[in-house]
């Protein structure tokens, strides 16, 4: 029994850690991709100045 | 005009569209008649009277998603939603009307559904209609003001016809956890008195819902 | 300036998780009739109380919002909601990995986790509607109307299903230990914990707005330069 519940209370922290950190890397990934989606739009707006009226 | 008599007048009008069109109710009562039917595959008959209220409020959850989803897409058509929202109707009104409109044609639904639940049962119901009407009433009700709210917040999503229920059923819990209560306690013959506390929390939830719909009205259908 | 405030949180949090975990596993002694397992709860109750509150918190913003229009509150809403969605999630797995080992079952009706479910299913709708709307003003207006709407429906779910749990008896959840109350060393780890996830949800929370605000930053050049 002990033995068990070890194993699955390992599960447990492991389980929220993971989707503690699962989370943080969708963050991470996010923030690169509006970084990079920013600097292109910038560069357009800069590149592009008869697009605007 | 008085906030009633807009009211009344948008439901009128939704109603006299679905008596000429009936494409709603058909739509809504042959996929209830569907659903019981199917049910009689999963479940024992003989046990059916100790779900048959969680059977039946089930069935008329999944047919007042199609009855929630025309309410507000049919204006949608020829501009009709920004007619009304510019006309002097205010949007509290409009939507306490569409929710009058739910109201009548989901407890239609309910009625038809009830006769072939009673047919195909072996289930007699008819002297519980003053019981059964309550608990119907009330629960239909806060149904009714919750698929008006959201289905005027979900009419310009992309993916309605799956957002609309995806919002909805999560927020119907306490309206469903109360009508399957009572109306399995009905039909097993109990008096509606030993459960008082479900009457109460249908009613603070029919009341609370149909504040927030007439306090939020104009924050979701501002044009 | 917020970047240094996000490091700032999240290292106190983290100090302040390392020295909670080494206290938890090699201070505390096991509970009396759980054994090892009880020790889930120094997440699970934290993880569904930042979550809880964080709805809360969200409907303040979405209030103001609706109050004055500033866009900086829509995506201080959604967020909080997003991260308290994730913490509500945590909640549920490690309460049914708990649930696992004392009653066999991956899953009980016990009606908090119960309650908790429906809440995480109104917010996950939350977001899901937020991704279908492209425009900002009916983004942020909706969503305001929606967090209102779950956040007054949470309450009465949470009482109507605890009402509808003790019609229905089933097995319940519960970390109480001896007698009923808990050990002072433990509560005071309980709440240790509870503030250090507080610490990591704001500093997660604060990311997050500050990624909304791009995305608006992004929108707006698009339209300015008509792409």
């Amino acid at each position: 029994m002990d033995a068990r519940n070890f194993t699955f209370m390992f599960y447990g922290f492991l389980a929220a850690w993971l989707i503690v950190l699962l989370y943080v890397v969708s963050l991470a990934r996010r923030s690169a991709r509006l970084r990079k989606e920013l600097e292109d739009v910038k560069q357009l707006v800069a590149t592009a100045p008869e697009n605007r009226v | 005009m008085n906030f009633f008599v807009q009211s009344f007048a948008v439901a009128r009008k939704d109603l006299a569209i679905e008596l000429r069109t009936k494409e709603s109710l058909n739509a809504a009562g042959s996929f209830a008649i569907v659903i019981l039917l199917l049910f009689s595959f999963a479940f024992d008959v003989d046990e059916i009277k100790d779900f048959s209220g969680g059977l039946l409020w089930l069935v008329f959850a999944f047919a007042g998603a199609l009855v929630f989803n025309r309410g507000f897409a049919r204006e949608l058509p020829n501009e009709c939603l920004d007619t009304l929202l510019a006309s002097p109707l205010s949007a509290a009104a409009l939507v306490i009307g569409k929710a009058i409109a739910n109201f009548a044609m989901l407890l239609v639904v309910e009625l038809v559904s009830l006769l072939v639940f009673g047919i195909f049962y072996s289930v007699d119901w008819l002297d519980l209609s003053g019981s059964l009407g309550i608990v119907f009433a009330l629960a239909t009700w806060g149904v009714a003001i919750l698929g008006a709210v959201f289905g005027a917040l979900t009419v310009n999503l992309r993916l309605r016809e799956l957002m609309l229920p995806v919002i909805i059923y999560p927020l119907m819990v306490p309206l469903l956890i109360g009508a399957i209560e009572l109306t399995t306690a009905v039909l097993q013959r109990q008096p509606i008195s030993g459960h008082l506390e479900w009457i109460r929390v249908l009613t603070a939830s029919d009341i609370v819902f149909t504040a927030l719909a007439w306090g939020l009205a104009d924050t979701i259908l501002v044009n | 300036m917020r970047e240094k405030l996000v490091v700032a949180l999240a290292a106190v949090a983290a100090l302040l998780l390392a020295y909670n975990l080494y206290h938890i596993f090699l201070v505390l002694p096991d509970e009396a009739s759980q054994g090892f397992i009880y020790r889930i709860i120094f997440f699970h109750v934290p993880a569904g109380i930042v979550g809880m509150i964080g709805f809360f918190v969200a409907l303040t913003f979405s209030v103001l919002y609706l109050s004055g229009g500033d866009f900086r509150y829509d995506s201080l809403a959604a967020s909080i909601v997003e991260v308290s969605v994730m913490f509500s999630v945590v909640n549920l797995v490690t309460g049914s990995i708990w649930a696992r080992v004392i009653w066999g079952v991956w899953w009980t009706w016990d009606y908090r986790l119960t309650s908790q479910l429906v809440c995480v299913l109104i917010f996950a709708g939350y977001l899901m509607m937020r991704r279908a709307i492209d425009e900002p003003t009916q983004r942020a207006r909706l969503s305001a109307a929606l967090t209102i709407f779950g956040c007054v429906d949470v309450v009465i779910v949470w009482k109507s299903i605890e009402w509808f749990r003790n019609n229905h008896p089933g097995p319940v959840l519960d970390f109480r230990t001896g007698g009923g109350k808990m050990d002072p060393a433990m509560t005071h780890s309980l709440m240790l914990n509870f503030v250090g996830l507080l610490l990591v949800a704001t500093a997660l929370a604060l990311v997050r707005t500050r990624q909304e605000s791009a995305a608006r930053e992004i929108d707006s050049l698009r339209r300015a330069a008509h792409v």
